[in-house]
């Protein structure tokens, strides 16, 4: 099990991450989802002990990373940046991980057939592809058969068959037990991978559940078509719901239930032809979740006059 | 129970020295330097030995001229010594590497062991070969080449010469610990051997005749003297100095190593 205890750290004048607090637990594909620069990287690079934080700590089954006697077989990881020589081939850049952790060099081809870049093993890693780049990764972090995996941002790079490949990776590494923890930027890919997403921005915890759990956070919208849509309209402001007109008659209602958006039509004296509630996606709730907490927001651009 | 051992370490360590270009070419570059130099600085003033001046005859030194390679040579082991480290930082290899071993003063002492080993054996073995090269290109034609291995001074001039060289590697490579990246590391040590004799040279003479000693390119020419130029220590004093100057600077390297975030 992997458990973030108050983390803080700071870089100069930014605070990358405030007061982190969470766990993550074996046997479930755990999402890490936040937008860039919410401070993702940074948790990662602290429980790996690469960098050091300036309050609280991180730890992995009770020990702090630098205590793992043999880290490789306890905890793999791929980060986000890339981490191999580019001289190098990808089968020496695994031989001498292997040999630190005095694992056989047996494993390396072992690794790299699960990766799928047997093929190219002895390729330079400065040849390699992006996509190429994350398998080797992928592979450096099997090494070891840790119980623990951490991957920074996997499917950066990665063509659509290798984006099922991992997601299915995960799915059989979590289904054999083991603690895989995943971080994401993007809230749909999450959706199809995580069981449980732990949501940060800003380098604050903002929530943590499973997806269901997030969707139900967030109300979802009403639509509702009626035959006097501005009477209609007038009713549910009435009520404080808020009634946005979208096509033909249609209203988009937020702030009320289906319920009680029906029972307004009612006493206005509306006849409703269609009322269907509407589910707040996974994107929404993240949006929503995150709306103030956006590092590198991008202002609309306005069409050149 | 540790699987993590300075052994396992310094075995990985090796893999990634002899696996790229850049520590590889170093190591040729520095030995056919050295060697290359040699040949050509004996056989030159082989050529003109009859045009010298009595004085410079007098004065020669077969052993070090041999040596002379050195001049150059230490800028490749310098280099060599740097990359090992900062090439780590600009791949972003480090990362790689401190999640595998987390010890990370284990990392040091593994990358120093590795360098040290390579660079005092390769520059041993050069060194003698250089030497050697000297003897057969004066012998017979030199009065005062009387040099054989078996006298004690030019013996301890060719084992210092490897000595330095080595010395020089660590130098590069405790740079490297800290300033991180390539261009400053290689410019720093550049700096040290080439231009810190320069700014010396500019200061009045009282304060240069204290100074020059202790520049390190004068410290290697006192190490591999048979007797030592005007102005600098003697040979077992330099290289003690310099000693100092590569462990104060690996201390400082290892210590920042440690606590940096990586």
């Amino acid at each position: 099990m992997l458990a973030i205890d108050h983390l803080t750290k700071r870089y100069g004048s930014t605070l990358a991450v405030d007061d982190l607090s969470f766990d993550v637990r074996p046997g479930v594909v755990t999402g890490f989802l936040g937008p860039n620069g919410s401070g993702k990287s940074t948790t990662m690079r602290i429980i790996l002990g690469l960098d050091h934080p300036d309050k609280g700590s991180a730890s992995i089954d009770g020990r702090p990373f630098a205590e793992l006697g043999s880290p490789l077989r306890e905890v793999g990881a791929l980060l986000d940046a890339k981490a191999a020589h580019p001289g190098r081939s990808a089968r020496n850049h695994l031989r001498a991980l292997a040999a630190s952790n005095q694992i056989a060099a047996s494993r390396v081809d072992e690794v790299l057939a699960f990766a799928g870049i047997t093929a190219v093993a002895d390729k330079k890693v400065g040849q390699f592809s992006m996509g190429m780049c994350q398998r080797l990764g992928i592979a450096a972090a099997m090494l070891g058969d840790p119980a623990v995996l951490m991957f920074d941002e996997p499917v950066n790079g990665l063509d659509p068959e290798g984006i099922r490949w991992i997601r299915e990776s995960f799915r059989t590494l979590a289904d054999e037990g083991r603690t895989v923890f995943v971080s994401s930027h993007l809230m749909s890919e999450m959706a199809l991978t995580a069981d449980e997403i732990v949501v940060i921005g800003k380098g604050h915890f903002i929530t943590k559940g499973t997806v269901d759990d997030l969707t139900a956070t967030v109300h979802g919208t009403v639509f509702v078509r009626a035959s006097d849509p501005t009477a209609l309209a007038a009713a549910l402001a009435a009520r404080r719901g808020v009634a946005t007109p979208i096509n033909d008659g249609g209203l988009s209602v937020s702030g009320l239930t289906s319920d009680e958006v029906g029972e307004a039509a009612f006493a206005a004296g509306v006849t409703v032809y269609e009322l269907t509630p509407q589910r707040a996606s996974l994107e929404e709730v993240f949006m929503e979740l995150t709306a103030d907490s956006v590092e590198y927001g991008g202002a609309k651009l306005e069409p050149h006059a | 129970m540790s699987d993590v051992t300075f052994l396992s370490v310094t075995r990985s360590e090796w893999i990634k020295f002899r696996s790229v270009r850049s520590t590889v070419l170093g190591v040729i570059i520095f030995v056919v330097l050295t060697v290359g130099l040699s040949v050509l600085i004996t056989t030159l003033i082989h050529a003109h030995w009859n045009q010298m001046g009595a004085l410079d005859r007098l004065t020669f030194d077969p052993v070090s001229t041999s040596l002379g390679g050195i001049s150059l040579a230490q800028f490749a082991v310098g280099v060599t010594g740097s990359l090992f480290i900062t090439t780590e930082y600009s791949s972003g290899g480090i990362r790689s590497t401190l999640t595998a071993v987390p010890q990370r003063r284990r990392v040091v002492a593994a990358k120093l062991a590795i360098l040290s080993g390579v660079m005092i054996v390769l520059s041993e073995i050069v060194c003698f070969v250089a030497f050697l090269i000297g003897q057969a290109v004066f012998s017979g034609m030199i009065p005062a080449s009387t040099d054989t291995l078996s006298n004690s001074s030019d013996l301890r001039a060719v084992i210092l010469g490897g000595v330095y060289l080595t010395m020089l590697a660590a130098l590069g490579f405790a740079l490297g610990l800290i300033l991180r990246q390539s261009p400053a590391t290689i410019s720093t040590f550049t700096g040290l051997v080439l231009l810190v004799p320069l700014i010396i040279f500019f200061l009045p003479t009282s304060i240069q005749d204290t100074l020059t000693r202790y520049e390190p390119s004068a410290l290697g020419r006192a190490m591999t003297a048979t007797t030592p130029p005007d102005l600098t220590f003697g040979p077992w004093i330099a290289t003690g100095v310099l000693a100092l100057y590569v462990a104060v600077v690996l201390a400082v390297g290892t210590e920042l190593f440690a606590r940096r975030d990586a």
